[in-house]
């Protein structure tokens, strides 16, 4: 279709032909694009794909091909080992130990933790999120910090201490209600002390999530509600419940998946007392009973377990588009709790207590007490040195995993950032085909359980013809695999805050892609990429299940040596021990906070 | 220098964003891409930019062809030497003010000094030359904007594209910049092309307007032209007559507004082009009295609402019952002035009244390739 415009060669501004000639129409549909993309044009579509496709090649080692690894071996009868390559016959025979007894008992006691532990995490972290967010509660800034706290500590050392305290025979709390007379009550090896300790400390996950919606939420919608005559406990009903919903259940799933493919825990409280999960029930296959293709037919089904219900969590969230949660500052108002305002606060001062203060001091206790056995409870005021802590600290195998931990820590934040922004700007920022199949890639360890990647991660490995397994190398794979979502998901919300114009003007002012990216896309960021990078670093000093298979006795790091330590009964050195690996995640995750205080003034100033 | 943009389309999947475009642009010449959200106006400047990849088509600035899909020609953004000012000025807030109008020289490679006298004389330009050390982010809206509009013109661009950068502004402060814009461009010579959908903007810069809809031109000429004849009755619309009613033709030159007995004379020219037509008038150009006789053009009615507006009342008036209310701007000077429930006399010149086709043809065309 074509159409001649006025003459404008002709000098537009003396002429004026009417405008009446204008549309001459030819009826011809116009074609489609015609084929093209011949000669230079190849070339250049081509070099705009080179980002895209290095990615592409490096996502695929890291998450692809160790999910195929775990598919073949639960399929064939071996997996490959050092020095032997090879993956056997193909076989349905591993999906039977799902039927045996044992396998039936792990998969219902995978699901009893998770919905207990989903619940309880969702009912606390909500609990504290609306208090902190809506109520007239006093020391709401505390109540805040309560509610993130717990990230602090790893469910690892949440365990670990919370058996110290609460062991059926030398728990610290059960010495004092000896000592008082009640006798000994608490028994934490048990699903109630297992549900209990991880609800704790999934707890602040639940927080995050439920906190932005309760406090971000519109005041007119309520007000609306207020003006045409609901009370305030129909509008809580009718109103605020259902346009939390969201929130909610995508905190519960989180929680429920994190809780039920969750490795220490489960390992630490479900071992004494026999109570075997799929994620200790895989370790125990993988690394007591050797039986790993039987293990990977157990992965297959924890796999499918966490996919059907990160899935189901897609479906509720996305089902109903909800655009109130705007981020305008418009505070929503404050709900006056009268009588139960101290209630509020006493139940975050109780959870602060369970989750920070007894631990911590439990671990002081027993790290610098004087008296290494402890049978009643005024033994453990029986005198503090700073001895046997510093003695722990002496030790070649303490010093050598710290530095492991922070040297893999620190590479694979790095390694992680790097291809998160990469992924990011290739999906936000270019017109690259391939960015939605990069973000899928991305996003897809979220749905694979982070022991069952390791072992695929483990198993890819030691099949490729390159002298990885057995370096540090291999745990900084795993670690940037497994935490390539929330790296992901970090830089993306960075990324897409900012818009792309400001890159596209340097670019129109002759820079070039690479130079407009290094001189305002990156210095734009650096927030982001701060924040992001210390998330990640932050993760990775805390990872232990993605690398229970992939350490060697020179990279053991500081999180499976303070589990093997206590599998060992060395509960003094391991408490220690995790008194330092705490400090350590303590130290980055406040850099973490002060780091995101700062984007928000920075975003205001810009604003 | 001169623009030529021929045959150039731009698709994503089914939607059609540019369809098969012709524009010369001369140089010199400010040209104006006028049009709704979404009619392509921005896609095809950003073709010309070059951060858009047109299906196809020949994208050519003074005798270098930039982009050509048959050819395998497509010269990327940053070698084009096109200025562009963007919707939200894209001021970067890092730097300061100095540091954003010299960053093509630095990326040029220009020395200090000589770096130091272009980023001044684009600043005095602007007049901003007393910002020049202060922080970006720090600006108002109008500032950043003349910071944008510095940074692109300090670059010596062969052609200047301008994205609506006056839409985030006050509107006092609009119609001012609006002035200064046109000023600078006259004086600079430079080639323009500016988009926007604010009909007086783009009287106010063009020396064309090109009128888009649905990805296609319908209209091209200049601003006094397009405002006088426009060429259907969508186009009128558009560019503010509050005045359209379907009629029906009657013998030579006369018209019956549709499902009425009003008759209608018109002194236009004859439509061109078939389809439903509609006479169109401006507000302006109604004349209210209390006394009056029936007739082509003169109406009897009922006055529904008055507003005061100033230097203008503004009234809506019934005519015909079915028929959407006359939209009526009477001077405050006027002899008369009238209260909701009067009933007046409406008349109008038969040289204010257009017939147009309710679509340039074109666009009915178009609906079937854009599904």
């Amino acid at each position: 279709m074509t159409f001649t415009l006025p003459s404008a060669e002709a000098k537009p501004t003396t002429e004026e032909p009417s405008t009446r000639a204008v549309a001459a129409i030819n009826r011809e549909v116009s074609p489609g694009p015609p084929r093209r993309r011949t000669g230079r044009l190849t070339l250049t579509a081509l070099r705009r794909e080179v980002p895209s496709g290095i990615l592409a090649v490096l996502l695929f080692f890291l998450v692809i091909l160790p999910v195929i690894f775990i598919i073949i071996a639960a399929v064939s009868t071996a997996v490959p080992r050092p020095g032997n390559a090879q993956i056997g016959e193909f076989t349905w025979a591993n999906f039977g130990i799902l039927a045996t007894p044992e396998g039936r008992q792990s998969i219902i006691n995978s699901l009893v933790i998770g919905v207990g532990a989903g619940v309880l995490s969702l009912v606390v972290g909500a609990l504290l999120a609306f208090i902190a967010a809506r109520t007239d509660a006093p020391w709401k800034r505390f109540i805040y910090i309560t509610g993130m706290a717990p990230m602090f500590l790893p469910a690892l050392v949440g365990a670990l201490a919370w058996s110290i305290l609460a062991s059926p025979t030398a728990g610290h709390l059960n010495l004092f209600l000896e000592a008082i007379g009640i006798g000994s009550a608490l028994n934490i090896y048990s699903y109630g002390g297992i549900i209990f300790v991880l609800g704790l400390y999934y707890a602040p996950y639940a927080f995050m999530l439920t906190y932005s919606s309760f406090s971000m939420m519109n005041a007119d919608l309520e007000e609306a509600a207020s003006v045409h005559g609901a009370s305030l406990g129909r509008l809580f009903r009718t109103v605020t419940l259902p346009l939390s919903v969201p929130a909610l259940a995508g905190a519960a799933i989180l929680c429920f998946t994190l809780a039920m493919e969750n490795f220490p825990v489960n390992a630490i409280l479900g071992n004494p007392a026999g109570i075997e999960t799929l994620p200790t029930y895989i370790y125990r296959l993988m690394a007591g009973d050797s039986r790993p293709n039987a293990a990977a037919g157990i992965a297959i089904a924890l796999t499918v377990a966490v996919v059907v219900v990160t899935w189901l969590q897609q479906r509720v969230v996305n089902r109903k588009r909800f655009t109130t949660l705007t981020g305008k500052g418009n505070r929503p108002r404050t709900i006056p709790l009268r009588w139960m305002r101290w209630v509020a606060t006493g139940f975050a001062l109780a959870y602060f207590a369970l989750s920070v203060l007894l631990p911590v001091a439990a671990l002081v206790f027993t790290a610098m007490g004087d008296k290494v056995y402890i049978n009643r409870f005024s033994d453990l005021f029986a005198g503090f040195s700073a001895d046997r802590l510093l003695e722990s600290m002496g030790q070649a195998d303490f010093q050598t995993s710290t530095w492991n931990s922070i040297l893999m820590a620190l590479l694979a934040a790095a390694a992680g950032t790097l291809i998160a922004f990469m992924a990011s700007y290739v999906r936000y920022r270019t017109t690259s085909r391939a960015g939605q199949l990069l973000e899928q890639v991305s996003m897809l360890p979220l749905a694979i359980p982070q022991v069952v990647l390791g072992m695929g991660i483990l198993w890819a490995w030691l099949t490729l013809p390159l002298p990885v397994f057995g370096t540090l190398l291999l745990l900084v794979i795993a670690t940037v695999a497994v935490n390539m979502p929330q790296g992901y998901r970090s830089i993306s919300s960075s990324m897409l805050q900012m818009d792309g114009d400001l890159e596209h003007s340097a670019v129109m002012l002759g820079a070039n892609r690479l130079r407009a990216v290094r001189d305002v896309t990156i210095p734009l960021m650096r927030t982001g990429l701060v924040s992001t990078l210390l998330l990640l670093l932050m993760l990775g000093l805390r990872e232990m299940s993605a690398i229970l298979f992939l350490y060697t006795s020179d990279t053991r790091v500081l999180s499976i040596l303070v589990f093997h330590s206590f599998e060992n009964g060395s509960i003094s050195y391991s408490a220690a021990l995790s008194l330092v690996f705490v400090l350590l995640i303590a130290v980055v995750a406040i850099a973490t906070q002060v780091i995101g205080m700062r984007e928000r003034k920075f975003k205001d100033a810009v604003r | 220098m001169k623009i030529t943009i021929e045959n150039l389309q731009l698709r994503y999947g089914k939607f059609t964003a540019i369809d098969n475009m012709n524009l010369e642009i001369g140089d010199h010449e400010s040209v104006v891409l006028l049009g709704k959200s979404g009619c392509g106006k921005t896609s095809t400047m950003r073709c010309i930019a070059g951060l858009e990849e047109p299906t196809a088509g020949r994208i050519t600035i003074g005798d270098t062809v930039v982009f050509d899909a048959e050819a395998g020609i497509n010269i990327p953004p940053h070698r084009r030497n096109v200025g562009m000012v963007f919707q939200s000025y894209a001021v970067w807030p890092h730097m300061t003010v100095f540091e954003n109008v010299a960053y093509s020289l630095k990326v040029q490679g220009l020395g200090k000094a000589e770096t130091a006298n272009r980023v001044h004389e684009a600043l005095e330009l602007v007049g901003l030359e007393d910002f020049a050390s202060r922080g970006a982010s720090l600006l108002s809206g109008g500032q950043m904007q003349r910071v944008a509009l510095a940074r692109s013109l300090v670059m010596r661009p062969d052609v200047l594209l301008l994205d609506e950068p006056l839409s985030n502004l006050d509107a006092r402060l609009r119609d001012r910049l609006r002035i200064e814009l046109r000023e600078i461009q006259l004086q600079l010579g430079l080639t323009t092309v500016y988009v926007t959908h604010d009909q007086q903007e783009a009287f106010a810069l063009a020396d064309r307007i090109a009128l888009m809809q649905n990805g296609v031109i319908v209209q091209m000429n200049s601003p006094s032209a397009m405002y006088l004849e426009p060429a259907s009755a969508q186009i009128a619309h558009f560019l503010g007559v509050s005045n359209v009613h379907p009629v029906t033709a009657g013998a030579s030159g006369t018209y019956t507004v549709t499902d009425t007995d009003l008759t209608l004379a018109s002194a236009g020219l004859e439509p061109v082009g078939a389809g439903e037509l509609h006479a169109c008038f401006r507000s302006e150009d109604i004349r209210l009295s209390s006394t009056g006789a029936p007739g082509a053009n003169s109406w009897r009615g009922t006055v529904r609402v008055s507003s005061f507006q100033g230097s203008t009342i503004r009234y809506a008036v019934e005519v015909a019952s079915g028929m959407p209310d006359l939209d009526i701007l009477a001077p405050l000077s006027a002899a008369e002035r009238f209260q909701p429930g009067d009933s007046v006399w409406v008349t109008m010149d038969a040289g204010a009244v257009q017939i147009l086709p309710q679509d340039a043809p074109l666009i009915q065309e178009r609906a079937g390739v854009a599904a």
